[in-house]
């Protein structure tokens, strides 16, 4: 029993300065990942305020229809964007793994509906390609587009998200 | 150097504080130019204001002052008669003792305004030389004299007031002849012993002032010859005794009797406290709401009455605690008031007019970010009646008025709002001349001015561009000024009231809210959406039946009493789906803002509620027709209408309110498996049964296990459903509910709804006729019955069954 725990402690001691030392020796970006349709997006950690399930939230006239409407989240009013219109992929009813993503930033802040969430996420740097010329189609919302062993993914600029568009 | 700037900042407020008394003491001298209290109280002011400038360095200011005081100084030793050119110098003396108040305001000194006195010093120099009588009146100076020190004891317990009277002092003898020498060496000894005499008082003063408010006003020396001028309005502070006795001293006493009875706090920190308010009102709400719920469940229960004590009494001490926090926020009208009499003496000299303004009810409070927005529409309120409303001498007379015109400015609360009327006895309005101006300005249409009533014709002058002048004079004439008013109160959620009678005058009532960020909404529903319009906005809410709705080129009106009024629907304006069928009534909701009117349709009053206004952040925040969002009790978000922006959302809005929406047309369906049918039971078995005896005809089917369930299905529209099958004994939610919800919804109006049940008694039959179910199949049934009532009801062509 002490040996497991032992064991389990020096590995976390192990990932610790090995993570040290990867931050020394490049920078690092914490991402979250998350999954709209059939694509996996990221956005930095930093810029995520709290991620919540489905609650109820009001319908909001005379907007575009990837804006849902409005939720209290805890005594403050928080716009609730839907990324799926917004990326014009065809909508789909909340289910178990439907979840908000709350960003900021700065003062800016809006509440994303998501298929699912994934995992954090850590780049480095190197591993993170800016985004290619081609891909002008989402008006400068891709900051960047990510690598990992046999998958990449889109990272977003969150503050072309929560920029109103309309 | 901090220090000093906190010296600065006081030393402009209480300035502008004072030249505010001094414009309001100033008008009322020239009614009473022998007042010697009058004058004494615009001295005083002078001499403060000199004493503070020259210790802060301001020379240019100090200068001016000096030369003021010099006149006022010859004016109330009587050697100087206050004639109205005296005062046109003075009053200009004190413009521009204001603009160098604002320049120092803005850059710190007195030098960079770029103001150049010289002018007027010459000016001050002359009046008061050309008109000195010598003879002066010891006794009176030496009495006069009296309240300064009392003021500045009272204002300035710091060393300041010592160091002002010395440079006072001195600037003084310079001027004086022998004979002013002496007497003001004998004033002087008088003064010391008075001074005395006062500290006592004020120390005397300070301990019962609070509670004993009567003889404190004895304990007060007052050798000042007590004017017998009527008091406007008592205030209800203690000073209110005094007050009474001598309103001219008012402010000098106040500040004498209780010096420590204020606090100057930050608007901010204010601001601060009544979001907080705003949060716990939001939570009060919440917390009854719960209560309400927890006392259905629980009913009888004993800790039932414990909690509803708690709960009504934190809402209790929440609706105290907002109120108190209110009040604190609260400014006194006649902040804004004040500044009228010295208006409307410039605007009757300048129209050549004689008008007399009458200000009642200036104690009437109002929160401070609404007095603030009330001064400029005032301005023109008043403007417009003093030149469009008063008549000159002339005319009066021949309609047989007095010569003197007035102008009455009226302050009082009415229920949740407050009412300023602005009444003239001038010429009136003529609805037929102003629809002729409107139309010569192209502003209406030849129909739309036939089609006016006199009070929308009177609300013609709020509109832009509109005026009556035959040419732009100093005053008026370029048509904005009625339109900035109609502006300013919209912002404030107020209403304008137009009352004119042709050759007896106007009257302009504002009725505006008392505070902006709680406020009383009417809470409407509109099918399933909630929406909060602001009480102060509602004037009355009709029901009324579809039959009493007119359609007049294609807008839908109401006549309401003498009135018609134009609809809208609100589902229309906020682009709410239409799921419901609301029947032959609607509930109109008369919403009037400014000076027009407008009838809002909706389909429910849910009730009154106190609200908060939330802002909805930078993504959300100026969408036409919305002015927030407010937390209901059940933590849900509803929007608040913005009722200016619905007026004006209003005007492009053609929908005939009695038209039902179409129906959606039906798909075309080629196959039988483009037939869908819900079947809805709670048994497994009875589901199972169904499915087989329905499959040889190929439609699709869809399983709901019980009531909320289908409910749900049906509602997510995915699946167009042609007929249900519908079990009446289920959990959650029966047949007959089931039915009855369904029907409720316009386009599932006609959906066949087929009971399938054991039980036949004729009453169930007759219940579920009711509810509005289509057919009534009874277990057991055999398969091919099933099947040709399906069919039948689906309209399933003959060929199509596989």
């Amino acid at each position: 029993m002490s040996g497991q725990l032992e064991n389990v402690l020096q590995k976390q001691k192990d990932q610790m300065n090995h993570s040290y030392h990867d931050e020394k020796s490049e920078d690092i970006t914490q991402l979250v990942g998350f999954v709209i349709g059939e694509e996996e997006y990221a956005i930095p950690i930093l810029n995520i305020q709290e991620i919540i399930k489905p609650i109820t939230y009001t319908r909001v006239p005379s907007t575009p229809a990837y804006v849902l409407g409005m939720f209290n989240l805890r005594g403050n009013v928080i716009p609730l964007i839907d990324l799926r219109r917004k990326f014009h992929i065809a909508p789909k009813n909340e289910d178990a793994e439907t979840r908000y993503i709350v960003m900021k930033d700065g003062d800016n802040i809006a509440g994303f509906v998501i298929d699912k969430l994934t995992e954090a996420i850590r780049l480095k740097s190197s591993q993170i390609d800016p985004a290619p010329e081609t891909l002008k189609r989402e008006k400068g919302m891709i900051s960047g587009i990510g690598k990992r062993n046999n998958s990449i993914l889109t990272i977003l600029k969150v503050e072309e998200l929560l920029k109103r568009d309309f | 150097m901090d220090d000093l700037q906190e010296i600065l900042e006081d030393f402009l407020v209480e300035a502008f504080e004072l030249i505010e008394q001094m414009d309001q003491d100033l008008v009322e001298l020239e009614n009473n130019p022998e007042d010697l209290e009058l004058l004494n109280s615009i001295f005083r002011v002078a001499h403060t204001v000199k004493g503070s400038s020259s210790f802060l360095n301001f020379d240019i200011l100090t200068e001016l002052t000096h030369h003021m005081e010099d006149v006022l100084n010859k004016a109330r030793r009587d050697e100087l008669k206050i004639t109205p050119s005296v005062m046109d110098v003075i009053l200009e003396s004190v413009d521009m003792m204001k603009a160098l108040l604002e320049g120092i305001q803005a850059s710190g000194v007195d030098t960079e305004c770029g103001i150049e006195i010289s002018a007027i010093c010459a000016k001050l120099d002359a009046v008061s030389k050309g008109e000195s009588i010598e003879g002066i009146s010891p006794t009176e100076a030496s009495i006069s004299t009296e309240p300064v020190v009392e003021e500045e004891i009272a204002e300035e317990p710091v060393a300041e007031p010592a160091v002002e009277e010395e440079v006072d002092l001195d600037q003084n003898y310079d001027e004086m002849s022998d004979d002013d020498v002496e007497a003001e060496i004998q004033r002087l000894i008088q003064e010391k012993f008075e001074a005395k005499e006062a500290k006592k008082a004020a120390k005397a003063e300070e301990s019962p002032a609070i509670e004993t408010p009567a003889p404190v006003q004895e304990v007060t020396p007052t050798p000042e010859p007590v004017v017998e001028t009527p008091t406007p309005a008592p205030a209800p502070t203690p000073v209110a005794v005094a007050k009474k006795e001598a309103p001219k001293k008012e402010s000098a006493k106040k500040q004498a009797m209780a010096p420590e009875q204020t606090i100057r706090v930050e608007v901010k920190r204010l601001d601060h406290l009544m979001n907080l308010i705003g949060e716990l009102v939001l939570s009060k709400n919440r917390l009854l709401k719960i209560y309400d719920d927890v006392e259905e469940r629980y009913e009888g229960e004993k800790f039932l009455e414990e909690l509803n004590q708690v709960v009504s009494a934190v809402s209790l001490v929440t609706t105290d605690l907002q109120i108190a926090v209110m009040k604190t926020r609260m400014l006194p009208v006649s902040k804004v008031f004040n500044r009228f009499p010295r208006l409307v003496r410039d605007l009757s000299r300048d129209l050549n007019k004689d008008i007399d303004l009458i200000l009642s009810g200036e104690e009437t409070e109002l929160d401070k970010s609404i007095v603030e927005e009330i001064g400029d529409p005032l301005v023109h309120m008043i403007r417009n009646s003093c030149d469009h409303g008063v008549e000159n001498p002339a005319t009066r007379l021949a309609a047989g008025k007095t010569e003197k015109g007035t102008v009455n400015l009226k302050a009082y609360n009415e229920g949740n709002q407050i009412v300023i009327e602005i009444k003239d006895d001038g010429a009136g309005m003529d609805a037929d001349f102003l629809k002729m101006k409107a139309l010569e300005k192209n502003i209406i249409t030849d129909r739309e001015a036939d089609n006016m009533s006199d009070k929308e014709a009177y609300g013609l002058i709020f509109r832009p561009g509109f005026s009556t002048a035959a040419k732009v004079t100093g005053v008026s004439g370029r048509g904005v000024g009625m339109d900035v008013v109609k502006t300013n109160i919209e912002k404030l959620n107020g209403i304008i009231d137009i009352e004119s009678e042709l050759g007896r005058g106007s009257t302009f009532k504002l009725k505006i809210p008392l505070t902006l960020a709680i406020m009383q909404a009417l809470l409407v529903s509109t099918q399933e959406e909630y929406f909060a319009i602001p009480l102060s906005s509602v004037l009355e809410t009709v029901r009324v039946s579809m039959d009493e709705i007119y359609t007049i080129e294609g807008k839908n009106v109401l006549k309401l009493r003498d009135e018609v009024l134009s609809l809208v629907k609100l589902s229309d304006m906020f682009g709410v789906d239409e799921v419901f069928d609301n029947g032959e009534h609607a509930y109109v909701v008369v919403i009037g803002l400014a000076e027009s009117k407008l009838g809002i349709v909706v389909d429910g009053l849910v009730g009154q509620e106190e609200i908060v206004i939330k802002s909805m952040g930078d993504y959300l925040k100026g969408i036409e027709g919305i002015a927030g969002a407010t937390i209901r009790g059940d933590g849900g978000v509803t929007l608040i209408t913005d009722v200016a922006a619905m007026m004006h959302l209003a005007k492009d809005i053609k929908v005939d309110v009695t038209q039902q929406s179409a129906l959606s047309e039906s798909k075309q369906k080629s196959a039988p498996s483009d037939y869908n049918v819900m079947v809805v039971d709670d048994s497994k078995t009875d589901r199972t049964i169904m499915r087989k005896s329905l499959e040889p005809l190929g439609i699709t089917l869809t399983e709901a296990t019980n009531g909320v369930e289908a409910l749900n299905i049906l509602k997510s529209g995915e699946i167009a459903f042609d007929a249900m099958l519908v079990d009446i004994e289920m959990p959650q939610m029966d047949g007959y509910t089931l039915a009855s919800e369904i029907r409720k919804y316009s386009k599932y109006r006609n959906l066949p709804l087929l009971a399938v049940t054991s039980r036949t008694s004729k009453s169930d039959r007759l219940r579920g006729v009711e509810v509005g179910m289509t057919e009534y199949i009874t277990k057991p049934y055999s398969p091919d019955y099933l099947r040709g009532t399906v069919s039948k009801n689906i309209k399933l062509p003959e060929g199509a069954i596989a």
